[in-house]
């Protein structure tokens, strides 16, 4: 009368929930993410244009734009999973189910989503002629390396998600929340807005930063030439100082004795930050800091959730 | 100077005022003095308790925050941001009164544009309705007799539970369903008290209460969602003590249908199967289990269709279903019907028999029992006292509930215990008396 039962153990309800995640992937149209990392991919990079790789500026737009796209995919991929299903998820918990069991299901699924948006916006990337083929810092073609960096990121924004989703009880919830941890992300990657003081401790808390960071390295920012400066001394050349031009004398100079890439190399070179020194350490760095933030942030998921019997009816 | 005098006048008269509402509504009136406590006392008498903590909770952090204010440097990044977050507290702080005082002025049956005039002159309004006795709460009762209800749970009732729990059925016996919340200053609130029942295997039983009369909280309390001070039998085994084992002995169907809308039918059923039937039962067993649900409730047909495709009435099986799948002893569906019409519902209710009369006990709770009264067995009738606990106002079979409570139809019972502002007659405390008193006079509450 009173022998113990044993039931489905954590391993043997993942593949139940990953079962049931892979046919909501067909059923309901979470394939939609795909094309809609396609479209975003094709908007970045008509925006990121043929600069990327070949000038500072250009490799810091280009690479914060491809980062955005990224945290973005990531966190549309997650923000409403466990919030719609919420009731179900408290029901299935006190019928039986691990909640380690639930999020590590949604973990492998979300590393399948985010691994084909990654291999879909460098097809884009690839396709649209953006100066990506030469040799890795850690493996053996730049292309893979991006990859892994660009699905990190996305991988680590997708948990991030996952861990909102887990704590808010609603999608309209869930959709207030997202936009202000977005903004959070963006403003404080530190990469287009420098930022000082105590503001700059946040920045290392933020996916963006890393991932930035890693495809800066990547891309070899600090040996890129500087145009900036040259642009705006350009603007300057009319400008007098005691009858003279001095600013004119200097730019005919150099045109004149074809020093302008020299130039712009050389203050690129003074533009160099150390974080973005072309290093294989800094890359695993930022790498690592990603992989950390994915572990954290799931197992935040999986915390929080555990207390889904709390809420009120 | 000046301003510091007019504050202080405001506070006392505002709290002088709080404090005379405190009292008539029964609550501990020096709260009255400490501001954000007094709107929590207020709110725990108009039943806006949580609204009352978060006006406390913002209070709370609100002083805290001035104080941090006062000591950092102007036009800091830091004083910007907690100047920022003084404003969106200060916002959710006055929002919260407003929900309070509406609260309390509901509860004095006056109309919630005073609330306007209350939070414009804090003192004003509160010091009228706190002292002139024209104004008296309406919405509150005298507390019953706990004396009277004492001991109405038979000793032979709870001889069983100590002694010898009886291997068949389900035997209830929940002392009391009470809040303890660390937010609490005071005595503990009672959600229910003093229930006792034994329902027998194969019998469909009617859970019938008004709202607020702790029918969720009964049953929460019986599968062992939110534990009481109770002790819970099923089949001879404690559900409490071995939790771990009789969830799975236990079918939970909601109100809401907690299905995945684009899974189809039969794969939702088999993922409850792999849940919840035992790692040793086989993948035959499995798929037998499976049919026989699918038969019984009717869903073998269109098995392969999404969810999301079904109609109202087959998604309530298919919740069903999945609660079926294991098997369970004791089987609770909370409103099964709603949304449904008269003769799906029947149709539905019928099947629930079906499921009695294979021995195992199906609770339900509806608002409309009469289309199908016919088919229960037992009726449970829940009535909110005028002291806000839930308590038992009857147990027995359909036609003992008439001759009790003298009414023709259960939705006529529930009138009778439903409380006056809910459109019923407010005889609850009658009722409960009433039948305490029977039970005494047989001797075996709840047992016929």
């Amino acid at each position: 009368m009173s022998e113990k039962l044993h039931y489905r153990g954590r391993i043997g309800q993942i593949s139940i929930y990953l079962g049931k995640m892979l046919r909501m992937f067909v059923y309901q149209n979470d394939w939609k993410v795909l094309p809609m990392a396609a479209l975003i991919g094709g908007l970045v990079t008509f925006a990121v244009g043929p600069n990327m790789y070949v000038t500072q500026e250009g490799t810091i737009s280009g690479c914060f734009a491809l980062i955005c796209a990224c945290v973005w995919n990531g966190f549309f991929n997650s923000i409403q999973v466990i919030c719609r299903e919420r009731p179900i998820v408290k029901r299935e918990h006190r019928s039986g189910m691990h909640i380690t069991s639930y999020i590590a299901a949604h973990m492998i699924y979300q590393m399948m989503l985010c691994l084909l948006q990654t291999g879909i916006i460098l097809m884009i990337v690839d396709v649209a002629g953006l100066k990506v083929h030469s040799a890795g810092l850690i493996s053996k073609y730049l292309l893979v390396d991006m990859g892994i960096t660009m699905f990190l990121t996305t991988y680590a924004a997708d948990m991030l998600s996952l861990a909102i989703s887990a704590f808010v009880k609603n999608t309209t919830a869930a959709m207030t929340v997202m936009p202000f941890v977005m903004i959070f992300q963006l403003v404080f990657s530190g990469g287009l807005i420098p930022l000082t003081g105590p503001s700059a401790i946040f920045t290392d808390y933020t996916i963006t930063k890393w991932g930035l960071q890693s495809l800066c390295t990547l891309g070899d920012y600090n040996s890129q030439p500087m145009v900036t400066l040259w642009n705006t001394i350009w603007k300057f050349r009319a400008m007098e100082v005691d009858g003279q031009k001095p600013i004119k004398l200097m730019t005919d100079y150099i045109l004149k004795n074809n020093k302008l890439d020299e130039v712009l190399l050389e203050s690129g070179m003074y533009n160099g930050e150390k974080a973005y020194e072309y290093i294989s350490s800094n890359v695993t760095h930022c790498w690592t800091m990603l992989g950390i933030m994915v572990i954290v942030f799931a197992a935040a998921a999986v915390i929080i959730l555990e207390f889904v019997d709390k809420d009120r009816r | 100077m000046l301003d510091t005098i007019l504050k202080i006048l405001v506070y006392v008269l505002t709290s002088v005022g709080i404090y005379g509402i405190l009292k008539k509504m029964k609550e501990t009136p020096w709260w009255a003095f400490i501001p954000g406590l007094r709107y929590y006392g207020l709110s725990r008498a108009c039943e806006r308790e949580q609204d009352g903590k978060i006006v406390l909770g913002t209070e709370i952090i609100l002083r805290i925050l001035g104080f941090v204010l006062n000591r950092i440097q102007p036009e800091s990044n830091l004083f910007i941001a907690v100047l920022v977050l003084v404003v969106v507290l200060i916002i959710i702080n006055v929002i919260y009164i407003v929900r309070v005082v509406i609260g309390v002025l509901h509860t004095f049956d006056l109309p919630q544009k005073y609330a306007a005039a209350w939070v414009i002159l804090p003192f004003v309004f509160p010091l009228i309705l706190g002292f002139n006795n024209k104004y008296q709460p309406v919405y509150l009762g005298q507390k019953i007799d706990d004396e009277l209800l004492a001991g109405t749970a038979p000793a032979s009732l709870t001889a069983a539970l100590d002694d010898d729990p009886g291997d068949d059925g389900l035997v209830v016996h929940v002392r009391a369903r009470k809040v303890n919340e660390l937010s609490r200053f005071r005595a503990t609130r009672y959600l229910l008290k003093d229930i006792n029942l034994t329902i027998p295997n194969g019998t469909l039983v009617l859970l019938l209460g008004g709202s607020g009369s702790g029918k969720t909280t009964l049953i929460n309390a019986i599968n062992g969602y939110e534990k009481a001070d109770a002790k819970i039998m099923l089949n001879g085994r404690d559900i409490y003590k071995e939790y771990g084992q009789m969830k799975y002995r236990i079918g939970f169907v909601p109100q809401q249908e907690l299905l995945r809308m684009n899974d189809t039918v039969i794969r939702t059923l088999r993922d409850a199967a792999d849940l919840r039937l035992p790692k040793e039962t086989t993948p035959e067993e499995k798929n037998r289990i499976i049919n026989d649900v699918m038969d019984t409730l009717g869903l073998t047909a269109g098995k392969e269709g999404l969810v999301s495709k079904k109609s109202g009435g087959m998604k309530k099986r298919i919740s069903i279903g999945t609660e079926l799948i294991s098997d369970p002893d004791l089987f609770i569906l909370d409103e099964p019907d709603s949304g449904l019409d008269g003769v799906i519902a029947r149709e539905l209710f019928e099947r629930l028999r079906e499921i009695a009369d294979r021995g195992k006990i199906v609770l339900v709770i509806t608002h409309t029992p009469d289309r199908v009264i016919d088919l229960f067995d037992k009726v449970i009738v829940l009535a909110r006292d005028s002291g806000k606990v839930g308590r038992l106002a009857f147990y027995g079979s359909p036609d003992e509930a008439r001759a009790f409570f003298e009414r023709d139809t259960m939705e006529r019972i529930l009138m009778c215990v439903n409380k006056k502002e809910d459109g019923g007659e407010g005889r609850a405390d009658e009722f409960i008396e009433k039948y305490a008193q029977l039970t005494k006079e047989r001797g075996t509450s709840g047992n016929e």
